[in-house]
């Protein structure tokens, strides 16, 4: 979850990383009350980069500009995004500007330091200029200073930029970021060093611990959850427009996302190519959800099959069968498949409608009453893959 | 060091009032697995399916002796203290069930675990079995016959379906261990490989991964003179999404560093495989033909 910048400075406030007098504008209006002496900086508060050459970045001089501008501001989405709010805030003239970042590298689990010394829009410019310590035991100010040195400062701006790295890595380990980056840190001629933009990503992991960090944001938590590029993340995996051919109307339905990544695979390779695949979560409620795939499933004209798979443990499965118990009545049978497979077990009665058929995939043996269960279902059920592929290609 | 994970008997459950760990005592009982004692602040004095339960870890070991190992279920932000605390009252293997534990707690445990010389599995592991002796954690243990195949999984747990499949073609598995889903782990493939490798009763090694999962390719971190086969399987090569799906504002650092997690893709995994000249079945059938061949 990453902060917009006016959140990022309070939390760089905190700690005692020097920031500009800023004012917070929902509105136009609000320009009237404007604390801050002119001239200002006026910032759109949205997480996508480029903010400056997105046009939604403006230095004003009076009221009267400073309202057009906010108008301008908040009436512009830059990557697909529009600003609740714009950022008013003192102008600042640097002599320097240097980029800082600490981030935890999933490479190399470790935390690591970044740093260079052309900072501000140049940095992208620049990849070759950015240094980095990594932080491979505990972390001690002497791992800052050795970034500044590495960055190529001297004298007392070594000091100035190692302190702002030591809050930076207070404010990293103590609030469990993902990542905080400063950029640019402004360096004026008196040598004083101001953060001018920063940016700060939570993990999403710890934020039940940090109460302060849940009420920063004045906006709604929700909906501010970066997807983690992780199967489980991904409720629904879809064939491609162009892949789905006449063939592959299977629809997949699986309570664990590295099996149904097994059985796609093995799907795949074959004509029975599913359509797509939907993960049923067994931390929330499986019947609901089962229900719910299986009504769209039947509901779909021209679908040749639903494969299920069934996790034999009891937990889920039992909840699972209820799903499917309760999804039969009321809807005609599936067809049969001619039994071609010698270790199936076959307990589908014969039935002449185009509703798809349902076939269970059992990894392992259920307990007696699942069994049961799903034996009085029209339904076939196969334990291994094999047995699965044999089925859907030869009667598909 | 890392044989006694596999051949312990002393079991701690920390956190054992959790639904995790409530649903994992029949199961692990069932198969003969002492859980000697059970750690739930504010319970001690009482007893969950008659294993007695205390306030601390300390305070468990006092009353039963020396633990081998603690399962650790907590939820996932106490995980690392509740590790720490059993580190720091003698515990030397530790099992973290939990998902979703944070980067930095992992990060610190695992440096206190390398000062100490702990095994930490996990975070995110559902646990590993010897077939027929023993178990931990959450693996459905009909899936398992004891045989010479030795098991590491790094997926979303298709261990189980796996061994199943194996079971049925009448391949038995000498141990199968969960590396965990986490985005950080205290073992990996080079560390359950080294036991492995000693292990008498493994004649033969599958590795299983995931795409999108993990940061690292397995392949890479194998010892280039392991003595015994090894066969990999990676799932979901052919998910209809390849690369991982990174944030457009993300900043300028990711092109210094890898601030994602999960994101080594099935394609690299089985480049590496090919690379270091091991063969990625490309279905559970032909994983057990050319375990057949082998054994």
């Amino acid at each position: 979850m990453e902060l917009l910048e006016y959140q990022a400075k309070a939390l760089f406030a905190d700690v005692g990383i020097p920031i500009l007098p800023s004012q917070r504008i929902y509105q136009p209006r609000d320009i009237k009350q404007l604390q801050v002496p002119y001239p200002v900086v006026l910032k759109s508060q949205v997480r996508a980069g480029g903010r400056a050459k997105a046009g939604g970045i403006r230095f004003v001089e009076n009221t009267i500009d400073a309202i057009a501008a906010t108008q301008t501001i908040l009436t512009l989405a830059i990557g697909g995004e529009y600003p609740q709010l714009v950022l008013a805030e003192a102008r600042y003239d640097t002599d320097q500007e240097l980029f800082l970042a600490i981030v935890l590298d999933y490479h190399r689990q470790h935390p690591i330091l970044l740093g260079s010394s052309r900072g501000g829009i140049e940095v992208d410019l620049a990849l070759e200029d950015i240094k980095t310590v990594v932080i491979e035991q505990e972390f001690s100010p002497f791992h800052a200073r050795r970034l500044a040195i590495q960055m190529g400062l001297t004298g007392p701006n070594i000091q100035a930029v190692s302190s702002i790295v030591e809050r930076m890595y207070h404010l990293f380990a103590s609030k469990d970021l993902d990542s905080i980056e400063i950029n640019p840190l402004g360096i004026n001629r008196n040598g004083e060093v101001m953060a001018l933009d920063g940016k700060i990503t939570l993990s999403e992991t710890a934020l039940s611990r940090h109460p302060q960090l849940q009420t920063l944001s004045d906006l709604p938590l929700e909906g501010f959850y970066a997807a983690t590029p992780m199967l489980p993340t991904l409720p629904r995996w879809e064939q491609p427009q162009g892949a789905i051919a006449a063939l592959s109307r299977i629809v997949l339905l699986s309570p664990n996302p590295g099996v149904a990544a097994l059985i796609w695979d093995s799907l795949t390779k074959t004509k029975a190519r599913p359509q797509y695949c939907a993960l049923i979560d067994p931390q929330g409620d499986i019947v609901q959800q089962m229900t719910v795939q299986l009504t769209a499933c039947f509901e779909q004209s021209g679908l040749k099959a639903v494969v299920i798979h069934l996790c034999p443990k009891a937990e889920i499965a039992t909840p699972m069968i209820a799903a499917l118990t309760q999804s039969y009545p009321g809807l005609p049978k599936p067809p049969e498949i001619p039994p071609r497979s010698p270790r199936r077990r076959s307990s589908s009665p014969p039935a002449q409608s185009l509703q798809p058929a349902v076939v269970v995939y059992v990894p392992g043996q259920l307990s007696n009453e699942a069994s049961q269960a799903l034996g009085a279902l029209p339904l076939q059920c196969v334990t291994t893959l094999a047995d699965l592929l044999t089925l859907l290609t030869l009667n598909l | 060091m890392m044989f006694k994970m596999i051949n312990n008997r002393k079991i701690l459950l920390q956190g054992i009032h959790e639904p995790l760990a409530q649903s994992m005592i029949a199961p692990m009982c069932g198969y003969g697995t002492a859980i000697v004692a059970g750690v739930s602040v504010g319970h001690g004095g009482t007893t969950v399916a008659e294993i007695p339960v205390f306030d601390l870890v300390e305070q468990a070991i006092a009353a039963v002796g020396q633990i081998d190992t603690s399962v650790v279920c907590v939820p996932p932000d106490q995980v690392a203290d509740a590790a720490l605390e059993a580190i720091a009252a003698g515990i030397r293997q530790l099992v973290l069930i939990p998902h979703h534990v944070p980067p930095l707690d992992t990060l610190t445990l695992i440096n206190r675990a390398k000062a100490t010389g702990t095994v930490i599995l996990g975070a995110g592991s559902a646990g590993l079995i010897v077939p027929d002796q023993f178990l931990l954690g959450s693996l459905d243990p009909q899936c398992y016959s004891a045989g010479p195949v030795g098991m590491i999984d790094r997926t979303n747990r298709i261990g189980d379906a796996i061994a199943w499949e194996l079971t049925q073609a009448g391949i038995g598995q000498s141990v199968a261990v969960h590396l965990g889903t986490g985005t950080i782990l205290g073992t990996t493939f080079p560390d359950w490989l080294s036991l492995l490798a000693h292990n008498e009763d493994t004649k033969a090694v599958v590795l299983l991964e995931q795409h999108l999962l993990g940061n690292k390719a397995a392949a890479t971190v194998i010892p280039p003179d392991f003595p015994k086969p090894i066969f990999a399987y990676v799932a979901g090569q052919h998910l209809p999404f390849q690369a991982p799906i990174s944030d457009a504002s993300t900043s300028i650092a990711v092109q210094k560093v890898h601030p994602l997690p999960h994101t080594s893709t099935a394609a690299e995994k089985v480049a590496a495989y090919k690379a270091a000249k091991i063969r990625v079945a490309t279905s559970p059938k032909q994983l057990t033909d050319w375990l057949q061949e082998v054994l």
